[in-house]
């Protein structure tokens, strides 16, 4: 379990500061992700039982709750890899569940995994690059096309000018990537992905995301297994990503809340596959009910074992 | 008509029950080890004909000579376990599978010296009756079949669910690491596991030589298959499964054969391996665990990769990969098509044009293979369309060299694609399995359409090659086709190295690695699958090409499952994806046979054992896997 100090600097005080707040629903119906209704039962067990939320371009939103409260089912919906027994995705006004992981991909949402997964003998460079792989299939064809395979493979035999672009411009999205992460990565890209620390791989997976230049993110626990600082690293570079790329929307599965409430604008609390609460971080994170989930019981006072609120 | 009916279900009954039990011993070994063993047609071949010295030689009873074989094999089969998969515990998840096919490929070489390479009569000691109801009939040999096949099932199922020595391997099979740590050997379990194998191989074994009357050193392969099908068919991990699954194969072939035709027994079984491939992979009673197994095993790991070259300790030290760049291949081309200067020798230049095919032909195999992590027991198939498409385009159509070459590629291609649809979503053993039936079909197809390929009697007259660009000329010596071999190899290599360096290389690599994460970072993995067995196929078809020019006849012997294992072990051997290593042991592994040719019928022998100690030393081939 990652503890930090709840007592710790690194959570302000308040979101009021914030530029960017949840958007009003009139104007954006459609864009933007909107989960309706959403459900997934394995035999009985019902990870996921009718959750709606959305999340507008710009937005961050933050999933938590207990174990096994279906946050990670819910992401695994989201980008394609489980089935939904019931409800629906929307993404820009199109319905994406049913579709197959690589085409919600492709249709710019971006996903990280729990544990993540990095191709593991290939380079760290290799990794980013095939996170740049969809693009530049696409590049230059208008709307969704991909490259004809015998262009592809004409392209990359003899060298085509054209197809040599593409690949330029897609090296300079990867290394844009990975730059964003200082010197942890770049330094390190000729290195196969496993002999990556722990955290360096969450980075990489990060990196490869952000690569394809997705409209949205759904990261699932992108802090886990870093150190207070480490998370306060990635705190940062999310902050930073957001100020850079104003229109991404970002959904993150997080335990940690410090990093919860540093960069989200809103917080959707999941208890046993419902929706608990949502709201601002301060309203959600410390509803009554909230913390009785987390913790099995109302809280009476600070005490030492709460530390894994952040 | 309903009689003769019966008569066929009772007897694809009979030897389904056989298929059963080799496919339950599959079960018991893939179930504690999540292995699949190849050696369990070995073994069942060494129980017919240790029952058969035990009568011959021993003038043992038949009775006694049975019990003597099953005790043999049983301690054979723990052996084997001891030597051939516990060093390889940690080893890539592909290292211990491929022990078993060493394994197999020693014992079945063996055999053949031992016992020599002829079929002999098995004396059975009573008459064989036969008794009538109605007009259909069953025989003595088939009730002794269903009653041996029975009493085994029941016993089995009665030690594995009664017995605490079954309970700790049911223990075993479900989470080996939980079972060790209540105290279970876990490593014994497995030693009995492959023991209850070998007494189930060495049982079926029997069984087969009293059904057919006679024993031959080749019978595992084909037995083998079978029962590994039926097992694939019953679902893998159940053991009701093995049994249904061999029941229901015994009686779709044998109607089969008694209803389209006896060529078309295996066709139509290896057909239903494919159709359940497809539809149903996890089998008839087994569940989805099928969809993680082998390389996607590791997917549950501390690092997930769906990669066979990946261990369960996901520990991986970093391997030196030696490879040549593209125009790498084009000068050892050039300077091999030299050699015709330095010698005049026809059997030296012969070897080494061999040599060279052999060489594009593994590569072919080491880009499915390694590069896409798709392992391929069913490349020969490819390499005799190649040779078959040669053979018609040049004889009957009258092609030139050039187009006939390039024709057979992109048939090959096609029909390299067509395969490999029904394996798209298979992975780890499956797609090895999947394979294997895709290349017994190859090989059953140019065995029964004699229309086209003359079947066993060989696809003849295959003219020289003629070279439309040099105003027709007829390379009819045998230096001129050196030299047509070298230049095409040469060629075709560098291209294909040129590909796996290429961005599409990276994209094959990534879905060997982890096809979930590449799915997820929005890849076309279906294309790039289809688009690699397509290029694979080009170069099989190549290489085929080439051999029915050097040939210039064509039978299917040179395209047999064996050859693909031969294959997929030389791919091994130079290292999973390394294009240069698949290269280099492809031309090394054909003309050192020609070194010891006095000792032809070690060939097979020094293949396993080199195998095997490749395994133990460098898992990741001689110039490391890429």
């Amino acid at each position: 379990m990652s503890r930090s100090d709840p007592g710790s600097a690194g959570i302000p005080p308040a979101h009021a500061g914030r530029a960017r707040g949840p958007r009003s629903q009139d104007c954006e119906a459609a864009a933007g992700l909107h989960v309706e209704r959403l459900s997934r039962h394995f035999s009985g067990v019902k990870a996921v039982d009718g959750v709606s939320f959305h999340l507008a371009p710009g937005e961050t939103v933050a999933l938590v709750g207990p174990n096994g409260a279906g946050k990670s089912t819910v992401i695994q919906l989201l980008s394609g890899v489980e089935r939904p027994t019931s409800g629906r995705i929307m993404l820009d006004g199109r319905r994406i569940d049913g579709l197959a992981p690589e085409r919600i991909a492709r249709l710019g949402l971006g996903r990280s995994f729990q544990t993540s997964r990095v191709f593991p003998a290939l380079t760290v460079w290799d990794s980013v690059l095939l996170g740049t792989q969809a693009g530049l299939l696409r590049d230059g064809h208008g709307g969704g096309r991909l490259a004809n395979p015998l262009a592809e493979l004409a392209g990359e035999l003899l060298g085509l000018p054209g197809w040599r672009g593409r690949r330029t411009r897609a090296a300079t999205r990867a290394a844009a990537a990975l730059q964003r992460f200082g010197e942890r990565l770049w330094p390190r890209r000729d290195q196969p992905a496993f002999s990556l620390s722990y955290a360096n791989r969450r980075r990489l997976e990060i990196a490869r995301v952000l690569a394809a230049q997705p409209r949205f993110v759904l990261l699932d626990e992108p802090a886990a297994g870093m150190n207070p600082s480490e998370t306060a690293e990635l705190t940062d570079l999310l902050l930073a990503l957001r100020a850079e790329q104003p229109a991404l929307g970002i959904l993150v599965v997080e335990h940690k809340l410090s990093l919860v409430r540093r960069i989200a604008d809103r917080v959707v609390v999941l208890n046993q596959g419902r929706v608990l609460a949502t709201g601002t971080p301060a309203q959600a994170l410390d509803h009554p009910e909230v913390v009785e989930a987390y913790l099995g019981r109302a809280r009476t006072r600070p005490v030492e074992s709460d530390a894994h609120l952040g | 008509m309903l009689e003769l009916f019966a008569s066929q279900v009772v007897n694809g009954l009979a030897i389904g029950q056989v298929y059963a039990l080799i496919a339950l011993g599959f079960t018991l070994v893939f179930g504690v080890s999540n292995l699949i063993n190849f050696a369990q047609g070995a073994l069942f071949m060494l129980g017919a004909f240790i029952a058969f010295s035990g009568v011959t030689v021993l003038h043992l009873p038949l009775p006694a000579a049975a019990v003597l074989s099953v005790v043999v094999v049983s301690l054979l089969g723990m052996l084997l376990e001891r030597v051939a998969l516990r060093p390889l515990e940690n080893a890539p998840y592909i290292a211990p599978v491929l022990s078993t096919l060493a394994i197999s490929l020693i014992i079945d070489q063996l055999a053949e010296i031992i016992w020599s390479p002829e079929g002999q009569a098995f004396p059975v000691p009573f008459e064989e009756a036969t008794y009538f109801f109605g007009a259909a009939y069953v025989t003595s040999t088939d009730l002794l079949i269903f009653g041996f096949g029975a009493v085994t099932t029941v016993a089995l199922t009665l030690f594995l669910s009664r017995s605490w020595l079954g309970r700790t391997l049911r223990a075993t099979a479900q989470d080996r690491d939980a079972a060790a740590q209540l105290g279970v050997r876990t490593g014994n379990v497995k030693g009995m596991a492959f023991a209850l194998a070998g007494l189930l191989g060495a049982l079926s074994g029997i069984l087969v030589a009293l059904y057919f009357k006679s024993v031959f050193p080749q019978m595992g392969l084909p037995y083998g298959l079978k029962g590994f099908a039926a097992a694939l068919l019953g679902g893998l991990t159940s053991m009701p499964g093995a049994v249904l699954g061999g029941l229901l194969l015994g009686v779709v072939e044998t109607l089969a054969s008694a209803y389209v035709g006896e060529g078309y027994r295996d066709l139509v079984a290896f057909t239903l391996v494919l159709v359940f491939l497809v539809f149903r992979p996890q089998g008839l009673l087994g569940n989805r665990r099928l969809d993680a197994l082998g390389g996607a095993g590791g997917a549950a790991g501390a690092m997930p990769s769906t990669s066979v070259l990946t261990s369960a300790s996901s520990q991986r030290g970093a391997v030196r990969t030696l490879d040549l760049p593209p125009w790498g291949f084009l000068a050892v081309g050039a300077v091999l098509a030299l050699l015709p200067a330095v010698t005049q020798s026809a059997y030296v230049l012969q070897a080494v044009a061999y040599a060279m095919i052999f060489a594009l032909l593994v590569a072919s195999v080491t880009l499915v293979s390694g590069a896409l992590g798709m392992l391929s027991i069913g490349h020969a198939a490819f390499y005799g369309v190649g040779a078959y498409a040669v053979g018609l385009l040049a004889r009957n159509a009258g092609w030139p060299a050039e187009a006939a070459i390039a024709g057979a590629a992109l048939v090959t291609a096609a029909v390299a694609v067509a395969s490999a649809l029904p394996l798209l979503k298979l992975s780890g053993h499956t797609v090895a399995l999947g394979t294997l039936a895709v290349g017994q079909i190859g090989y059953l197809v140019f065995m029964t359409w004699l229309e086209v390929t003359r079947g066993p009697m060989g696809f003849i007259n295959i003219p020289a090659p003629r070279l439309a660009v040099l105003g027709g000329l007829n390379l009819s010596s045998l230096v001129q086709k050196f030299w047509l071999i070298a230049a095409v190899a040469a060629l075709a290599l560098a291209l294909a190295q040129r590909l796996l360096d290429s961005g599409i290389g990276r994209v094959w690599r990534g879905i060997r690695e982890d096809r979930l994460a590449a799915h997820a970072a929005g890849l076309p993995v279906r294309r790039y699958i289809l688009l690699g067995f397509a290029l694979s196929g080009v170069l099989a078809g190549t290489a085929g090409g080439l051999f029915a020019y050097v040939q210039s006849v064509v039978s299917p012997e040179s395209f047999t499952v064996g050859v693909s294992i031969l294959l997929l072990t030389i791919a091994v051997l130079g290292g999973l994806g390394n294009l240069t290593g698949a290269a280099l042991a492809g031309f090394a592994l054909t003309l050192l046979p020609e070194l010891l040719r006095p000792f032809a019928e070690w060939r097979m022998i020094v293949y396993g054992v080199a195998l095997l100690i490749m395994l133990r030393l460098r898992p990741h081939g001689l110039l490391g896997a890429r």
